[in-house]
């Protein structure tokens, strides 16, 4: 689904995998213009999977399934940036541009002979973000790392698994995608502050490492307060006088939430004992801190036997934070998204028909559109080319046996 | 150097634990005035619900989430129950921007509240609505907070040992955050909107919504292959060695991933495992795959000899990703966050001076502030209806002593 909330922004998009991708994504579905400046051999994000024939990250031609999803609602060029007729085109694209935004390895762009500063020196209407692993500065500036390293130095991996085993990394890439969320945020800073007065662009350098560490507050000062670094606790969240904790019931797994007062007292009535609220190991939040493991006891054997729909039913109606926990192809057809016409069919032109998240969040000031499949490599280059900088056709094929698009 | 808002934009923030606050924060370091509006009798819950002390600790004042979650704001109490504290809610609505709730649905209505009539009495005010899992459909009642957003999200189904059938809650209840940041990016966007059509308007973030779409390839894996993918713990589909192994001493872990066979010769050398580099079954991808028990076996043993730092230096050396599994005092001691000067101190009454993480976006020309201390219950009560309200000092008093304001709670309520 698309907006327009942001239909007079024009964005230059030279980013590539998924940190970049999904920040211009998040802008391009609230109605931006979004330009998607890639090599004349695609992206790497291309070739990133799912496929139709499986999970390897090779395959389709033109797009794997993940790339379907962080480019809907582009438009899509090629420009080889390390030629000169590439710095160019892109210079002329830049021209009238609110937004440049990048994922390269820092110091890339300069490289090109396309460094931020004189870029916005030049166009002084211009941002540009710079998404990048650690940041532009410091020791380890230049430093490679993945989803596996991003996490385990983050600070979310070290408190989660079992005791006895080996700490346990979060899946996919979520952390990237808090990266990128921060990227779309900054990019609208940039233009808040055109809005409130600035009258000129800036360079905001965003750390995917910064962002991973942003989303730890639990960890970082709540150990300074208490000089307690939580370990890892098996299937509790943490030891601690709540019971937050994914227990095993008849079809599978569910969460329980369980911290206040009030939401124990609905566990103890949901199980049928409420003699606990007054047995002296459960009586306070304190008590059930000091006799967690009973509780946990107590509680796992009263969900193996019960199905998560009626645990989640029955839970709730205890006013207790009590949910399955579904598999992603539940989630596809949970009845609440179907309800709110939350996922999105798409016919994509490479893939066929899929499913797809929608927007995130819903504005109200206006109605949405559907949203544009992802293009093709160069699926715009005419129409852009041609259409806004007014190039020949003889032109545009010289530039292309030159390679620059 | 100015700010982004520099005080030209006032955010009513009603908002309560994690994700509504984190909103509020990030507009306070953008320099607008967010005023948090605590209830006298149910102030925030996150006050509260890891804090113990006696009340004459000031145990509300003592929440480290609450006080990282509420920095630059500033705290007034109002009695929601009471009509003369909605009255003044209504005044406040008339000259502010942005309003934030994360209530349950319905509870705006029940204040007399929805956007309805927050819009009769000021058309410019965007307010942004928070619920779980959104504001209408069947489930929209159901509570939720992080870990039960993220479980819905389908997340936590996707997070377990290869081996194993137990699934995992994330450490830091990432429905929050997530839900939190793209109520930042939403309110940006409806503010851009309205500089050009001089309307505000309602924006709802259903946080379940806003979690899915990280979940994505595996959908798309489910979609495609018809199967139901499954927790991969550790380890990499078509990479190894991929994995966290203990290092000597305590607790001591690090996390090594091989993208490519040259990163394996590498790894191997680094670490001189000669037997290993010349194991055939280890030889290429598809064989370290095949043969991965094997393989995180031997690694094992082998690491489990070695300091984790030196390990991880020489790992990173020939070009092997490699990091050490970080608690929560490793990260912040990290060398790379340091030398930016990522987490900032502040000094905030009660409890004194802490490191908290600081602004994540670095504008150079409009700087993000993040040193602000969050408030104590109630603190800026007079200023802000003397500022703001352009109140008497009488009619503040009188506030005050009909409870409608307040800066210590009328009853303590621990922990709910």
């Amino acid at each position: 689904m698309r907006y327009r909330a942001l239909d007079d922004l024009r964005v230059i998009d030279v980013t590539h995998f998924i940190a970049g991708p999904y920040a211009t994504k998040l802008l391009a579905d609230m109605g931006a213009d979004v330009i998607k400046v890639e090599p004349p051999w695609g992206e790497g994000g291309r070739k990133l999977g799912p496929n139709r024939n499986g999970i390897e990250s090779s395959g389709t031609p033109d797009r794997g399934g993940l790339f379907a999803f962080l480019n809907l609602n582009k438009r899509a060029i090629t420009i080889n940036l390390k030629h000169d007729r590439g710095r160019e085109l892109i210079t002329r694209m830049l021209d009238g541009a609110d937004l440049l935004i990048e994922n390269f390895a820092p110091g890339t762009l300069a490289s090109f002979g396309l460094a931020p500063d004189e870029l916005i020196a030049k166009f002084p209407k211009l941002s540009v973000i710079s998404i990048s692993n650690f940041g532009q500065d410091g020791p380890e500036r230049d430093g490679a790392l993945n989803d596996l390293v991003l996490f385990a130095r983050g600070g979310w991996t070290f408190p989660v698994g079992e005791r006895d085993r080996a700490p346990l990394t979060p899946p996919g890439s979520l952390a990237q995608y808090v990266g990128a969320v921060y990227g779309a945020i900054g990019a609208l800073q940039a233009i808040a502050a055109r809005d409130f007065g600035l009258n000129r662009g800036q360079h905001i350098d965003i750390s995917l490492l910064e962002a991973t560490v942003a989303t730890m507050i639990y960890e970082t000062v709540t150990f300074q307060y208490s000089g307690i670094v939580r370990g890892r606790a098996g299937k509790r969240f943490a030891v601690g006088p709540f019971m937050i904790v994914t227990l095993k019931c008849k079809d599978g797994f569910a969460g329980l939430h369980c911290v206040t007062d009030k939401q124990f007292e609905g566990l103890c009535d949901l199980m049928g004992r409420r003699e606990l609220l007054t047995d002296p190991r459960f009586r306070t939040a304190l008590d059930r801190y000091g006799s967690n493991d009973a509780l946990l006891k107590i509680v796992e054997e009263f969900f193996v036997d019960r199905d998560r729909k009626w645990l989640y039913s029955e839970g709730q109606r205890r006013a207790i934070p009590l949910v399955p926990i579904p598999s992603v192809a539940e989630v596809l057809d949970w009845e609440q998204t179907r309800a709110r016409n939350y996922f999105e069919t798409i016919d994509d032109p490479v893939l066929g028909k899929i499913r797809l998240p929608g927007t995130p969040l819903r504005l109200t000031s206006h109605r949405t559109e559907q949203s544009r499949p992802a293009p093709r490599l160069g699926e715009h280059n005419q129409e852009i080319f041609e259409g806004q900088l007014g190039l020949k056709r003889a032109e545009l094929d010289a530039l292309k046996i030159a390679g620059t698009i | 150097m100015k700010t982004i808002f520099d005080g030209k934009l006032r955010v009513l923030d009603l908002s309560m634990g994690w994700a509504g606050p984190l909103v509020g924060l990030m507009f306070a370091e953008m320099g607008a005035e967010v005023i948090k509006v605590e209830d006298t009798q149910h102030f925030d819950w996150w006050r509260g619900s890891l804090s113990m002390a006696a009340p004459e600790m000031q145990p509300i004042e003592r929440a480290s989430v609450f006080n990282t979650a509420n920095r630059g704001k500033r705290g007034i109490t109002l009695d929601l129950a009471s009509p003369r504290g909605i009255e003044v809610l209504k005044r406040l609505i008339k000259v502010s921007d942005v309003l934030i709730e994360n209530y349950s649905p319905r509870v705006m209505e029940k204040l007399g509240l929805p956007y309805s009539a927050v819009r009769a009495i000021n058309p410019r005010m965007i307010m942004i609505s928070m619920p779980s899992f959104g504001s209408d459909g069947p489930e929209c009642e159901a509570r939720g907070y992080g870990n039960t957003v993220e479980a819905m999200a389908g997340v936590t189904g996707l997070m377990g040992y290869h081996d194993g059938e137990q699934r995992y809650t994330l450490s830091n209840a990432l429905g929050d955050p997530v839900g939190g940041l793209h109520g930042v990016f939403a309110l940006l966007a409806a503010l851009h909107e309205r500089r050009r059509t001089g309307r505000g308007q309602w924006v709802e973030l259903a946080q379940v919504e806003a979690l899915i779409p990280f979940v994505t390839r595996s959908m798309l894996e489910y979609q495609f292959t018809g199967m139901v993918p499954r927790p991969r713990g550790n380890r990499h589909p078509e990479h190894a060695p991929h994995g966290i192994y203990r290092a000597a001493g305590d607790e001591s872990w690090i996390a090594i991933a091989c993208e490519s066979d040259q990163q394996w010769k590498n790894l191997a050398a680094a670490l001189s495992l000669d037997n290993l580099l010349n194991d055939d079954r280890f030889a290429v991808a598809a064989n370290r795959k095949a043969n991965e028990d094997a393989l995180d076996a031997s690694l094992s043993r082998a690491i489990a000899e070695m300091n984790a730092d030196e390990c991880v230096e020489r790992l990173r050396t020939a070009g092997v990703l490699a990091a050490p599994v970080n608690s929560a005092p490793a990260v912040m001691g990290d060398p790379q966050l340091q030398s930016r000067d990522y987490f900032v101190a502040i000094d905030r009454a009660v409890v004194g001076t802490h490191l908290y993480p600081g602004a994540v976006a670095n504008l150079p020309e409009t700087p993000l502030r993040d040193d602000v201390p969050a408030p104590l219950l109630g603190e800026h009560n007079r200023e802000v209806f003397r500022e703001v309200l352009a109140m008497s000092d009488a009619e503040i008093a009188e506030l005050e002593a009909s409870g409608i304001i307040g800066s210590s709670p009328r009853q303590y309520r621990a922990a709910s």
